[in-house]
């Protein structure tokens, strides 16, 4: 039972509190931890700190090329943003797909970070994108840490209880890439991942794949790299069998498990098909051609 | 107390919903609900929302476990909490044996030694809090030698098989039923030698479908309050049936009748899941024991597990003789309908099941056996068209794969098979009107000029039929003192507004609009009896009520006028408000006035009931297990075509479009019956494809939340076009209507299995025909029939070590 | 320990003490008798718990209330001004958008707050900005419908 709360305005203040007070727990928008709670599957925490009205961190903007994000920033603003969609396209199809209206208008990213679901939307184009985060804590300043390397485990991350995720930095993709996120969905929307993958696809002049980082969504106790596809693509041509070749690499290695959800020879062979889409997708984009966001909808049927 | 306003008993000094009914039943104006203000600005209170004084919270303790002997039971250490009012035990309830509909006495208000399913109620808290009702439950002492679970239903008919109930053989049961092992009921439907035909027949085709078990989901959970005044008690709850509620309350409490009262204020759905009796008798029995009122909410969670109200599991075998021609000769067919821990209807509904695996096709020789099995799933009942969708699922793909073999065109075979005007039934029933035809004719033509198909779309068709349900049923009709009018009804309305809807009937009976009729319904003391709001049985049976009453409030008017206009009655006629001489626009007197006459002498005030209408004739001797449905009374034909999208690769399944053709009769009310078709075809849609309990090996369900268990959203609801086809029943419905509620939801998923197996060349037998189904059978062949009852995967506990799960 | 929240609910400032706990939801049904918002599902599934934070949707049954603090909430109690329907509640009743009445608060609240985003939306924005409201019993068809010819009025009035 939730004893205490504080609804800080100032990072330092935050800060401190979580600094001080060993059981307090950050909350911005709330679609996790109160879902969580009421569903019994994790009692809310004995101290909550509401960070929802820090200004510092609702910040958002285009920073020498790098789209540098304040934790608070919800999925809505990078589904919507122009920035997002022409430069972080991956990112902008999976903020859209996050959820209902509702959960995108409250849910934040670094909320979604944090809550380190396996099949979390934001993550896996956040990988690809190669994103640091920042986390600050009082009396240490802030490190930074790839996002890649955040997650440890389902629900799990490797920053302290008393460290705040406040700011994620995303490098500017190549010139000559294109990227998008994919989940596979049963129905159009409030989804949650199956299986998912984004990608990140850059093309040489004559073009051939000159680099590709992949990432897939539940598919493992945390979003991880598929280097076996990303191998699979590098130097090919561009084309259909590419793309089918990155997807059966990338369902070959993986060992993903039998849920209600699904079961793991069915998620096995979706990871080979969204993988193959994906990248089309990613592909497609970095030719400048048009892909609508989100790419899940248009990936329903493709032949690829 | 719901006396002078339309809907509701409001405790709290809240102004009643009084916006009158406005509109036309033929659709040319907007035919506005009674209720739908109260609805649309919240204040429309349901039953969660009611509050009174010292309000007390419920909390049930359910079993948890599929099978098992309670070993312990003891609550006093619970008892001692703060805030707790009340804790009740079977200990605390008389302890008898009962039947939620009378087919099989199976089952006591709380568990007695064993719990039979997961959603078992084993003891019910009253405390102060909602909190403290939690904390109490977790507090009471119990524990349970497990028994092995029973979710096999071809298993569970082994002679080897362990019993769900031991103790079959003494129980009551139904005189048509005979009840042993784990079969609660068997019913069969035979006409002619099916077997002989068979062995004639050109072409015969066997096959296997399993549908899974689905949930009717309305978006209101259940809840009750219970409060008492002296020996009587007013119990409001989110039932579909209060009459049945408050007999089930007086069996199981011992209490007469007449000292309950079952009020619903409004009702946020049902689908049949708020039909039978489920948690009045604990709710009531809390309340007097902790003093005061006691409400009970159920969480979405308790609302998959705990109301035993589901579609059924099914396993349909089934086998059809064709000649050359294609016409049909002959069927057998077996059906295993998982009752679930306790038999509720599901003797009923296989018989229903039987007549649905017929269809309304001309059969010559069939002879179909349907069997209720208990097992230690969910108890399965009356979900909106019980077994219809499953089984004209299993037979309209059935009929597909014939019209293949013989080389015909799915319309083509089943145009040349469907009954018509005058053609037989099952049971040498007489068909009336074409109905089945021209709704098979209308959706075809409407899905093929919706224009080419795109790649990886089909159209699938499927037709059916569904019964109406003729039931006793009354009510009242009253004009008050300025001429408006009222319906005071036991009818129930669970949203369809079918009752909203009474007002039109009356009002064309009585030359008024249907705005000047307010409506005083769903409260036991007050309307008289109704079936409620299942079978979709309201403008059938109360239909018939209302306007009965009307034509004796019309009689007592045009004699009032009579003396007023001094003009015989066969000259005057009521219209726009008044009664005048045909032929004489001056010679009328208002309906007001004529009011405030009665007002002085003899009120205008009548009741309807009536008896209703007969089953058509039929020969049922050769059937066993008769339980009523050995014809279908005054039967609504219908035929759905879908076009449908397969991505073959993923086996995901977007319906695109859906005809929905559909003979009613007659269409009393455009607006609401065009509801019901939309609302069907998407709830059906969900079943198609999304819809199904996955229980683990341990028989508990493993998707019970909106997150797992996943319902179509907006994004996902194709175009719907609706067409009805209108063959009046002689027998039927005021003006020859026929029942609306339950037949959009038969057909459809049916038409999109047709249209799978259209665009992928392979056929989905398991229901839901999920992604995943679909892929395998495209990738595999394996058409999921043979999947294992059991659920893949690991248990829940696996999944908490492996640590993945929700998001 | 509780907490004293201050918030103003469909235009009225309100105060409560309330347990750091307790959903925005619960808050306005039980300690301030608006029950014309629902709940329905624990898992911020269904939308019939949706309310408008300072004009943005929330799902109430996941949201605390005391992150509501000096914030405005408009539920569907607070839609019609006086005596009159707002257009929704207008299209919704007369386009057979209600039928059994639970889910409409949440879908009403829904739609406001694509309105006040988008005045004027395709048939598929409709459908994606109510996706997040289950509706069991009218197919969508009718609301989505309903949407529509609100939105055209809405804009013709401004």
């Amino acid at each position: 039972m939730t004893e205490r709360f504080a609804a800080p305005t100032s990072l330092e203040e935050a800060l401190a509190i979580l600094g001080r007070d060993r059981a307090a727990r950050p909350v911005a928008g709330g679609t996790d931890l109160v879902v969580a709670s009421r569903q019994g599957r994790r009692p809310l925490p004995e101290s909550i700190v509401a960070i929802d009205r820090i200004a510092e961190l609702a910040h958002h903007a285009v920073a020498d090329g790098s789209l540098v994000l304040g934790g608070l920033t919800t999925h809505a603003w990078l589904a919507e943003t122009p920035e997002v969609r022409s430069g972080w396209t991956a990112l902008a199809d999976a903020s859209a797909i996050v959820g209902s209206p509702a959960t995108r208008g409250t849910g934040t990213i670094g909320g979604n970070l944090m809550n380190a679901s396996p099949a979390a939307e934001t993550t896996a184009p956040l990988v690809v994108f190669g994103a640091n985060v920042m986390l600050r804590a009082i009396g240490r300043g802030s490190r930074i840490v790839p996002v890649a390397s955040l997650a440890t485990g389902p629900g799990r991350t490797s920053a302290a209880p008393d460290e705040l995720l406040t700011t994620v930095v995303v490098p500017a993709p190549d010139p000559m890439s294109g990227s998008a996120y994919i989940r596979l969905e049963y129905r159009r929307a409030m989804e949650i991942a199956v299986v998912g993958a984004a990608a990140l696809v850059t093309l040489a002049g004559d073009g051939t794949i000159a680099a590709a980082r992949i990432a897939l969504t539940a598919v493992a106790p945390t979003i991880v790299r598929a280097p076996e596809a990303e191998i699979a693509l590098v130097g090919a041509a561009a084309d259909a069998a590419a793309f089918r070749a990155a997807g059966a690499a990338a369902a070959g290695a993986a060992s993903p498990i039998d849920d209600v959800r699904a079961s793991a020879d069915y998620r096995r062979a979706m990871l080979a098909v969204v993988v193959a889409r994906t990248v089309a997708a990613a592909v497609a984009r970095a030719r400048g051609e048009s892909i609508p966001i989100p790419a899940s909808r248009w990936a329903h049927g493709q032949e690829v | 107390m719901t006396e002078g306003n339309a809907q509701h008993p409001d405790r709290d000094g809240s102004p009643p919903d009084q916006e009158p009914a406005t509109g036309s039943g033929d659709g040319s104006r907007p035919w506005i609900r009674a209720d739908g203000q109260a609805k649309a600005t919240g204040q429309a209170r349901y039953t969660a929302d009611l509050t009174f004084p010292g309000l007390a919270h419920a909390r049930l303790l359910l079993a948890g476990r599929a099978h098992a002997r309670i070993t312990r039971l003891d609550p006093t250490r619970a008892r001692t909490l703060p805030g707790v009012l009340a804790i009740l035990t079977q200990a605390d309830v008389p302890d008898l044996r009962y039947g939620s509909f009378d087919y099989v006495l199976d089952r006591t208000l709380f568990a007695r030694d064993v719990v039979r399913f997961e959603g078992e109620v084993v003891a019910a808290v009253a405390a102060l809090t909602p909190e403290q009702a939690a904390a109490a439950v977790a507090a009471i002492e119990v524990e349970y030698e497990d028994l092995p679970p029973i979710l096999d239903v071809e298993g569970a008919l082994r002679p080897e098989s362990p019993l769900v109930h031991p103790d079959i053989d003494g129980y009551a049961h139904d005189p048509n039923l005979d009840p042993s092992g784990n079969v609660a009921g068997r019913s069969t439907i035979v006409k002619g030698d099916a077997a002989a035909a068979l062995a004639g027949a050109a072409v015969v085709v066997r096959e296997r479908y399993v549908a899974d078990m689905a949930h009717p989901v309305p978006i209101e959970p259940h809840s009750v309050t219970a409060d008492w005044s002296g020996d009587r008690v007013t119990i409001y709850s989110s039932t579909q049936v209060p009459f049945t509620a408050r007999g089930k309350t007086a069996e199981v409490l011992q209490i007469p009748e007449h000292r309950i009262r079952v009020v619903v204020t409004h009702l946020g759905g049902g689908f049949g899941g708020k039909c039978d009796f489920h948690f009045e008798g604990h709710v009531a029995a809390l309340a007097r024991a902790a003093r005061r009122p006691v409400r009970l909410v159920l969480s979405r969670h308790e609302e998959f597990i705990a109301p035993d109200k589901v579609t059924h599991a099914m396993v349909v075998d089934l086998e059809t003789g064709v000649a050359e021609d294609g016409t049909i000769l002959a069927r057998r067919s077996r059906i295993l309908l998982d009752c679930g821990a306790y038999a509720s209807d599901t003797p009923v509904l296989g018989q229903i099941a039987a007549m649905m695996i017929a269809g309304p096709y001309r059969i010559p020789d069939v002879d179909i056996e349907a069997i209720s099995v208990y097992t230690n799933r969910t108890p399965a009942g009356s979900v909106r068209a019980p077994t219809g969708p499953q089984a004209c699922w299993a037979v309209e793909q059935h009929h597909d794969v014939l019209a293949t073999r013989v080389g015909l065109d799915p319309v083509e075979f089943r145009r040349r098979n469907l009954v018509h005007d005058g053609d037989e039934g099952p049971t040498r029933q007489r068909h009336e009107g074409d109905g089945a035809i021209d709704t098979l004719n209308a959706a075809a033509d409407r899905i093929r000029a919706d224009g080419p198909l795109g790649p990886g779309e089909a159209i699938g068709v499927a037709s059916g039929w569904w019964f109406s349900a003729p039931g006793a049923s009354g009510a009242f009709v009253r004009i008050e003192s300025d001429g408006s009018g009222r319906i005071v009804t036991g009818a129930q309305e669970n949203g369809t507004g079918a009752v909203m809807a009474l007002p039109i009937l009356a009002a064309e009976e009585l030359g008024m609009r249907p705005e000047d009729f307010a409506i005083t319904y769903q409260d036991t003391d007050t309307g008289p009896y109704d079936g409620g709001s299942s079978g979709s049985q309201t403008t059938f049976n109360n239909g018939r009520a209302v306007v009965e009453a009307a034509r004796e409030v019309r009689r007592q008017l045009l004699e009032l006028a009579s003396v007023q206009l001094e003009a015989s009655v066969a000259d005057l006629e009521l219209r726009d408000g008044h009664a005048g001489v045909v032929g004489s626009p001056d010679r009328r007197v208002s309906i007001a006035d004529l009011a405030s006459t009665a007002h002085d002498g003899a009120l205008l005030l009548a009741r309807g009931s009536g008896l209703p209408p007969e089953n058509p004739e039929h020969d049922a001797s050769a059937c066993v297990g008769r339980l009523g449905f050995e014809s279908f009374a005054s039967p609504t034909f219908f035929c759905h075509a879908v076009r449908v999208h397969v991505d073959p690769a993923t086996g995901i399944v977007r319906t695109r479009k859906v005809v929905a053709a559909t003979d009613v009769g007659r269409v009393l009310n455009a607006p609401g019956a065009t509801g019901q078709m939309t609302g069907g075809v998407v709830m059906a849609l969900g079943n198609a494809t999304m819809e199904g309990t996955v229980f683990g090996a341990d028989g508990r369900q493993r998707n019970a939340s909106l997150l797992d268990y996943k319902l179509l959203t907006t994004a996902d609801a194709p175009e719907i076009e609706v067409v009805f086809v209108e063959h009046p029943a002689s027998n039927g419905g005021p003006r020859g209507s026929k029942g609306v509620g339950e037949p959009p939801i038969v057909p459809t998923a049916a038409a999109v299995a047709n249209a799978i197996a259209s665009v992928t060349g392979t056929r989905v037998r398991r229901l839901p025909m999920t992604p995943e189904r679909v892929w395998r059978a495209v990738t595999t062949g394996d058409d999921g029939a043979t999947e294992a009852n059991a659920p893949f995967g690991p248990s829940e506990a696996a999944l908490a070590a492996a640590g993945i799960g929700r998001r | 320990m509780p907490e004293l929240l201050q918030l103003t609910v469909d235009g009225l400032p309100l105060s409560a003490m309330v347990d750091p706990g307790r959903t925005l939801l619960r808050v306005l049904r039980d300690d301030f008798g608006r029950t014309g918002t629902k709940e329905g599902c624990d898992d911020s599934e269904c939308g019939a718990c949706m309310v408008l934070v300072d004009g943005l949707p929330v799902n109430s049954c996941s949201y605390l209330a005391l992150q509501a603090a000096g914030r405005a909430i408009t539920t569907v109690e607070g839609l019609a001004r006086d005596e009159t329907l707002h257009p929704l509640q207008r299209a919704f009743l007369e386009g057979g958008g209600i039928q059994c009445g639970f889910c409409t608060p949440g879908m009403l609240i829904s739609a406001a707050a694509l309105l006040a985003r988008d005045p004027d939306p395709s048939e598929e924005a409709i459908r994606d900005g109510l996706a997040g409201n289950l509706c069991r019993c009218t197919g969508y068809q009718p609301i989505v419908q309903a949407v529509q010819r609100a939105a055209a009025e809405m804009r013709a009035a401004t």
